[in-house]
């Protein structure tokens, strides 16, 4: 593995950190935190707050004015067959979006999540 | 029910002179009996000092207090306290089960206020936009509402600077007064799309 290709992935959030080779998003889906609300935001960055506390949301319009939304992206690595999934969390307001944090769990904690 | 009062006068006034009066009292004791060594600086220079930190902290000091004291008052009076906001020149506590309203002023702070939600003949955003293109931003967000023709605005955020309309204040500011104006409009019983 050349040291530049390692010095990109650094930049990437979609590459695998094992074989640094770009990975495929095999689901999506949009979460809401309902006990979070504007002000009130506090940082997790245990997954099973997220296991605990995630409702699942088909849209943005179904999450209520003024609370936490979640974006899930659970990627994995066509070559290694490695997972990994992001967390954005971030408050929907109106047509944009306050993005408070990005996480990633690259161990597995996350991995098959699903309500 | 009482009429709301944003403003007490005689509290505003009393906050503004009565400080003034000592402090002018103290220099006319000064000029009369020529007071000098300690009793000249405990006149000219710790009493003012006393009249201006008063002018500095003690509107926010009991306001601040009065809003610690505001759920109990309400809480008495049985309104529960669903949704509270706190802001710079006015306390809004919404109660969702009563339908009910309550109302502190940084101005009025001796007078809670308890109105019924369907009084609030109108409840809206101001997100403060002025400016186009890369240029549109705001140093104020507030929602505000009608009470009985009197209009209160309750700032979510304040700033001495303009900030993009995409920035992280500007966008907690109209989330907050968003949210705020979405509660007291299905408090009311109207429909949300119509303000926001």
């Amino acid at each position: 593995m050349s040291l530049f290709k390692k010095m990109r992935s650094v930049f990437h959030d979609d590459w695998c950190s094992q074989c640094q080779n770009e990975m495929d998003i095999i689901h999506k889906q949009l979460f809401m935190l309902p006990h979070v609300i504007v002000g009130h935001y506090q940082s997790h960055e245990d997954a099973n707050y997220y296991k605990q506390n995630l409702v699942k949301v088909n849209k943005k319009k179904d999450i209520p004015t003024g609370t936490y939304a979640c974006g899930m992206h659970e990627y994995r690595c066509p070559i290694c067959g490695h997972q990994a999934v992001k967390l954005t969390v971030f408050l929907p307001v109106r047509d944009e979006e306050k993005v408070e944090e990005v996480l990633y769990f690259d161990n597995g904690e996350m991995d098959n999540f699903r309500i | 029910m009482e009429t709301i009062k944003k403003y007490n006068i005689g509290y505003i006034l009393s906050y503004i002179f009565i400080p003034a009066i000592i402090i002018a009292i103290c220099v006319i004791l000064n000029v009369i009996f020529d007071w000098r060594g300690s009793l000249a600086v405990i006149t000219l220079f710790f009493i003012p000092m006393i009249a201006i930190l008063f002018w500095c902290f003690a509107s926010t000091l009991l306001y601040k207090q009065k809003k610690n004291q505001m759920p109990f008052i309400l809480e008495e009076q049985g309104v529960v306290c669903n949704q509270t906001f706190y802001g710079g020149s006015c306390t809004v506590v919404v109660d969702e089960i009563n339908k009910q309203v309550g109302l502190l002023f940084r101005w009025n702070p001796f007078q809670v206020y308890t109105i019924p939600a369907y009084k609030i003949t109108k409840a809206w955003v101001d997100d403060g936009a002025s400016g186009a293109g890369f240029m549109k931003g705001s140093s104020r967000v507030s929602f505000l509402f009608v009470v009985d023709a009197i209009k209160i605005r309750v700032n979510t955020f304040t700033s001495n600077k303009r900030w993009r309309m995409d920035s992280n204040y500007i966008l907690t500011g109209i989330s907050k007064a968003d949210m705020m104006v979405e509660i007291l409009n299905s408090t009311r019983g109207v429909d949300n799309s119509e303000s926001i």
